[in-house]
């Protein structure tokens, strides 16, 4: 029994399937159903093909139905009549919990192979070649695909990240629905803004979403909140989103705690020698306590205190993952340190670099060299061109030059025409004839490359059958060493077949051009 | 290069000059040879601070005894930083030229909070509690318990500073406040004792301007610096209001409950004392009877703030009788705070002078003007003798000291307001007493009796007649220099929006003035490219705009083209905001900031290059012109110096106005957009007071603009600007070598540039 060796999570006895009575079993990465008295499984799923799980509640009977993503569903009817309903809901909550981690493996995986599909042509039509018309399986197709793509996929998958409109939020208009309601369009992209802008909201949808409220509903009360509509007092009501808020808060204040590392635009440590307090004439400007503010000011700061958070975060959103690591050792070292002012360790640079900027009159300076140099082209084809392969040229110096010069200048003083040894006149021609294009020399020149005489559709044809070839060739030798009964069976059995199917294949291809020609 | 200004030899650090530089150092030197005053105005980015120093080191080394010390005031600490970096540019520049090594010294000097190596003390966050922390580490009477009782902390860097320190000078050379850290570490000295020891022999000190401006502060550290020494006040335009600063003192109910228990324990401690150490007091006393003043005992740690009022007006007799013991020096100050509770209790505002004040104080508790004198002296030196370490902790009393003093030695240029409560909340209770000064030439004054030449230099000092006459002094050069410009890289525009009405705004009714607001940052955000930096007049305002523009739907828009940041009263949050600001505007998606006149943003921070293409000034920042201390002062303008009070508004409106757009601003190879956008610049008067390098900008074709000629006009300076811009393109005109400033012709140009007033 295959299963002794996994972890059992839950056991429920009577549970019928099939009108046979079994014992259902969830285990770490699967479930499973055994007939009573038989000591193996006759049912058993990986939790990551399962697409969901429907436990219909007005029905009489109690059941749980698992469907999969091939599309088959099996039943579970609970038939223990006094603790069915709760073995269900027990066996329900525990899938609940297994089934997104498992779901979000399963979707990754078919993501990532779509994604593969989709950005490479080639793999795409050897897809269709090999896959689709059944030369080798998808698994087997994808065995060694994936784990050689995940080692590259890193490189490929950095394509840049786009950023945030800062006016995503006022890209989602509300429309009246004509009776007293508002309709709020959301898409995709501004779902996205939202969660990377608002990470507190993500998190927030992560827990509620979908096993307390519906998608629609959460957006729905997302837009009620008075977290949206940071203007209007909060009027004590309490919604999923207070907590977002205060959150956003405490984001921000750690921003603010965590400081500038610019001096130069460190407000704090602008003044020198602060008057003390009571000192100075306009000391009693605006009392910032909140005790004796209208209920408008301090609407008032709350936008404008959105207005700073939102932009930050949009901007940090922005920046992505590069721009965070560097980001986060700074944190660190200064989350290391504490608000201890013995940051002046690692302070200077960036202060001295600031100050040195700050006091830098570029134009007093003569023009150094490096600055501003000019484009000068010498070889002005070759930068427009490209680089040429650098052919091995002899370098002569001019007094190399010279020599020559001089040394032809006597060999053409010196000439004599041998008239004894020249050629006769026809052959001469001919001779030239011979190598002018067209000419007995010069046939490989005017022959037609082999690309141009085979249409188009034939080479594409040939191309596919060739890299099909080519694949099934690498599993081929992907199988040397036979060094497991797996691999052996594989060369013998139906390698050996797929082989012969390619060929046969090919021969129909063959036979098709050759009909065609005719 | 090596420059000739009327025969005096000076080292410029540049291959190339600026003419409007080389007319400064023309002006100042004539200021140092006539051992006078200056004021004078030269734009930002045209190199002044290095034109400064350039020449006042050639000057000093060229006649040593004239001149001895320069003394550079600045306002904020990345300031000061920078001053240092340049100077030490010039004097790696000297060495490199002269060959020989230079033996000036100069150094910054700053608080406490920027200099203390101490692990604990430093890592304190206020400037206050590190000066306390300080204070009760390294007082002289806690160092000598010590001696007794060894387990005391201590501050070691002091105590290494207090047996070597002072025994060789700091070697020559330029000290940044991270540079004395540094040596302060290496040697394990305290580098802000070392900095305060050797400001005295130092060739150059920098520091920022309440060195020297308030009393408190400048009786201490400033108190021997040599009268033959040149002060320097950069970025001077706001020096009257850091003098006024200097001077004035509030007190709320919170001053006085803290007082109540500082005198509490005070008596606490006077008490137990009594009984341990009777012998103490009575020295005190007998020192006090003697009229030996503190100075002869007092070590430099000991004193936290001095006398509040300027060195000749502290009294040099005796503590008077009624004061001298303890006891009755509490149980008068007691009774003074009973005074000013009284006084607190009022339904109305009140407003008195000081002979006012002094004469109802006699009648009402018998208190009369001299002990009232002596009040701050007095307790001082009773802290010192109880040994209070923490001093910090007695900041009320101190607080309420000195005002007793400032109010019995002033009897003119100050007046007393006591406002029963806040005027935009009439029904919460919050009486101030206000103490202002009135009068900036007071806190000045001793500064220009004392050093020979004080230079007042800023880019916006126009009018530049007012200052002399505020500050009442004479100076013998007053001038403005212009900017020479190869291309016009500054576009002044004057929307003529309408202005808001004062008040109006507060009914709801400046609907449109406001949507046309909105709509000139719409379409300026879809315009300007990186960052725009708009100013409103005062934080209420703009709040209750960026509001409206809310609830409007213009912010959403805006939002479109650029990020949106907005200055907030706290000052980490608006730091923060900068920050992300700038980074916005670095990554090329470009922001907006939403700022203050008058505010932080717009004193100390630059908007260079693409920080700030375009500053946008919402309404002219008129001072808030309810305030009873304005008006009051207003009124001391208009008697004692004849300067009606609408000149004084819009000049300081002006000045303010000049320094946000100027802040885009800062060299010749910058370029930006200043937009003012209310019809009111366009009027003689508030263009008469911009300053002269904006002025000359500001044709009739830029003025009264709507808003889609604004776009227009901006839309082909953003375009022309955008071209390259090569050192070519200046030479010659706004940028010389040496061969070009020799030359007849450019001499006889270089003498216009300077504006004299």
């Amino acid at each position: 029994m295959a299963a002794l060796s996994e972890e059992v999570l839950l056991v429920v006895k009577r549970v019928r399937q099939r009108k046979q009575d079994g014992t259902l079993y969830l285990m770490a990465e699967r479930i499973a159903w055994g007939p009573e008295g038989k000591d193996r499984f006759t049912v058993s799923h990986l939790y990551a093909d399962i697409r969901q799980k429907i436990s219909p509640d007005g029905k009489a009977k109690i059941q749980l139905q698992l469907v999969l993503h091939t599309g088959e569903s099996t039943n579970f009817h609970f038939s223990n009549e006094s603790t069915a309903l709760r073995d269900r809901d027990a066996a329900k909550d525990l899938l609940q919990q297994l089934l997104p981690k498992f779901k979000k493996r399963a979707n990754k995986e078919l993501e990532e192979k779509n994604r593969m599909l989709q950005e490479d042509p080639v793999l795409f039509q050897l897809y269709k070649d090999l896959v689709v018309s059944q030369v080798i399986s998808a698994e087997e197709f994808w065995a060694n695909r994936l784990s050689l793509n995940n080692v590259d996929h890193s490189a490929s998958n950095n394509k840049q990240e786009v950023g945030i409109s800062a006016a995503f939020l006022a890209d989602i208009r509300p429309q009246t629905d004509g009776c007293n309601g508002l309709r709020y369009n959301l898409t995709s992209d501004i779902i996205e803004s939202i969660f990377r802008t608002y990470p507190a909201v993500k998190q927030k949808y992560a827990e509620n979403v979908p096993h307390n409220l519906t998608e629609k509903e959460f957006w729905t009360r997302f837009f009620q909140s008075h977290y949206f509509h940071r203007d209007r007092i909060s009027t004590g009501l309490q919604d999923i989103f207070s907590e977002c808020a205060k959150q956003d808060e405490k984001g921000l204040r750690s921003m603010v705690v965590q400081g500038v590392k610019n001096p130069l635009v460190d407000l704090l440590s602008l003044e020198d020698k602060t008057l003390d307090e009571g000192y100075g004439s306009n000391s009693m400007a605006p009392s910032t306590s909140s005790a004796n503010k209208t209920v408008k000011e301090n609407s008032n700061s709350a936008i404008i205190k959105r207005f700073n958070h939102h932009s930050a975060m949009v901007l940090a959103a922005g920046a992505g993952k590069k721009a965070d690591a560097p980001n986060d050792q700074a944190s660190e070292t200064s989350s290391t340190d504490g608000n201890s002012r013995d940051s002046d360790f690692f302070q200077p640079p960036v202060k001295k670099v600031k100050i040195q900027e700050a006091i830098e009159y570029e134009d007093l300076h003569m023009e150094n060299g490096k600055k501003t140099v000019a484009l000068n082209l010498k070889k002005s084809d070759r930068y427009s061109h490209g680089p040429v392969p650098l052919l091995p040229q002899q370098y002569t110096t001019s007094q190399d030059i010279i020599n020559s010069v001089n040394c032809i200048q006597q060999e053409i003083a010196n000439y004599k025409p041998c008239l004894t040894q020249v050629m006769s006149s026809s052959t001469a021609s001919s001779a030239i004839a011979a190598l002018s294009p067209g000419g007995l020399l010069m046939q490989a020149g005017s022959q037609q490359a082999i690309n141009q005489m085979v249409p188009s559709d034939v080479q594409g044809e040939l191309k596919h059958l060739y890299t099909a070839a080519g694949e099934l060739l690498r599993h081929f030798w992907s199988c040397f060493p036979v060094n497991t009964p797996f691999l052996e069976e594989k060369l013998t059995g139906h390698l050996e077949d797929m082989f012969q199917m390619a060929y046969n294949k090919f021969h129909a291809w063959q036979t098709r051009q050759m009909l065609r020609k005719t | 290069m090596k420059l000739n200004i009327e025969g005096l030899l000076v080292y410029f650090p540049y291959d190339y000059i600026y003419p409007e530089q080389y007319s400064y150092m023309l002006e100042l030197k004539r200021t140092l040879d006539a051992k006078g005053h200056g004021v004078l105005e030269m734009p930002s980015g045209t190199g002044k601070t290095i034109s400064l120093l350039s020449l006042i080191v050639a000057y000093q080394r060229a006649y040593p005894l004239e001149v001895t010390k320069l003394i550079y005031c600045s306002r904020t600490v990345p300031e000061i930083e920078k001053v240092v970096e340049e100077l030490r540019k010039l004097m790696e520049y000297y060495s490199k030229e002269a060959g020989e090594k230079n033996n000036f010294l100069a150094l910054a000097l700053s608080s406490r909070k920027n200099l203390c190596v101490h692990p604990e003390v430093s890592s304190l966050r206020f400037g206050k509690e590190v000066d306390g922390k300080c204070h009760s580490l390294t007082a002289s009477y806690i160092r000598a318990q010590r001696h007794s009782n060894p387990s005391l902390p201590s501050c070691r860097f002091y105590e290494e500073f207090d047996a070597l320190g002072r025994q060789v000078p700091l070697p020559a050379g330029v000290y940044n406040l991270d540079d004395l850290k540094d040596f302060g570490r290496r040697k394990g000295w305290c580098p802000y004792y070392l900095a305060r020891y050797s400001i005295v022999h130092a060739n150059i000190i920098v520091y920022s301007y309440h060195y020297l401006l308030d009393p408190k502060i400048a009786d201490l550290v400033s108190k021997e610096l040599a009268k033959k020494s040149v002060v320097v006040f950069d970025e001077a335009h706001n020096i009257d209001n850091v003098c006024i600063d200097s001077m004035s003192v509030n007190i709320t109910r919170r001053t006085l409950d803290r007082s109540q228990a500082n005198v509490e324990t005070l008596q606490s401690t006077i008490l137990k004392i009594k009984e341990t150490d009777a012998a103490k007091l009575k020295e005190e006393y007998r020192r006090l009877v003697e009229g030996l003043k503190e100075a002869n005992v007092a070590r430099e740690t000991d004193i936290y703030m001095s006398n509040p009022v300027l060195p000749d007006e502290v009294l040099q007799e005796a503590v008077p009788g009624s004061i001298r013991t303890a006891e009755h020096f509490v149980g008068f100050m007691k009774r003074f705070l009973e005074y000013l509770k009284a006084r607190l209790r009022i339904h109305h505002v009140v407003q008195e002078s000081a002979p006012q004040f002094l004469k109802d104080i006699s009648e009402k508790v018998c208190i009369d003007r001299k002990p009232l004198r002596f009040c701050a002296e007095r307790l001082r030196s009773l802290l010192r003798t109880l040994e209070i370490a923490d001093i910090a902790d007695f900041s009320a009393i101190t607080l309420i000291s000195n005002f007793a003093t400032l109010v019995s030695t002033y009897s003119k240029g100050f007046t007393i307001i006591i406002e029963p409560f806040e005027d935009r909340t009439p029904t919460i209770a919050n009486p101030v007493l206000h103490f202002s000064c009135m009068d900036p030439s007071i806190a000045i004054k001793p500064v220009f009796e004392r050093f020979q030449s004080v230079i007042i230099t800023s880019g916006t000092l126009s009018p530049l007649d007012i200052y002399p006459r505020i500050l009442d002094f004479h100076p013998v050069t007053t001038a403005s220099f212009t900017m020479t410009l190869a291309r016009t890289c500054l576009c002044p525009l004057v929307c003529n929006l309408r202005n808001p009405q004062h008040g109006a705004f507060w009914e709801g009714g400046e609907g449109p003035v406001i949507r046309n607001y909105g709509n000139l940052l719409l379409e300026m955000s879809a315009i300007v490219p990186d960052g725009i930096v708009a100013f409103f007049t005062s934080y209420i305002y703009m709040e209750n705009i960026v509001a409206s523009w809310y609830e409007q739907g213009i912010l959403e828009n805006v939002q479109r083209n650029k990020l949106i940041f907005i200055e907030t009263p706290d000052a980490a949050e608006t730091s923060m905001a900068l920050e992300k600001y700038q980074e916005a505007c670095e990554n090329g998606r470009g922001a907006i900031l939403l700022s203050v006149a008058r505010g932080k943003v717009s004193e100390g921070i630059d908007f260079v290059h693409h920080f700030g293409r375009a500053v946008i000034m919402f309404g002219v920042p008129y001072v808030y012109t309810q305030s009873r201390i304005l008006k009051a002062r207003l009124e001391y303008l208009r008697d004692q110096f004849q300067i009606r009070e609408n000149d004084f508004l819009t000049f300081d409106a002006m000045r303010h106005a000049a320094q946000c757009v100027g802040r885009a601003i800062r060299g010749k190879t910058d370029y930006g957009l200043m937009i003012f956008a209310d019809k009111r610049y366009a009027r003689a008067d508030k263009r008469g007071k911009l300053p002269r390098w904006i002025q000359e900008h500001l044709t009739d074709g830029s003025l009264n603009l709507t808003i889609d000629e604004t776009v227009q006009l901006s839309k082909h300076f953003l375009r022309q600007m955008a071209q390259p811009f090569k050192q070519e393109d200046q030479l010659g005109l706004s940028l010389l070598t040496l061969e070009q400033l020799q030359s007849e012709e450019m001499l006889q140009k270089i003498a216009q540039i300077a504006h004299q007033v």
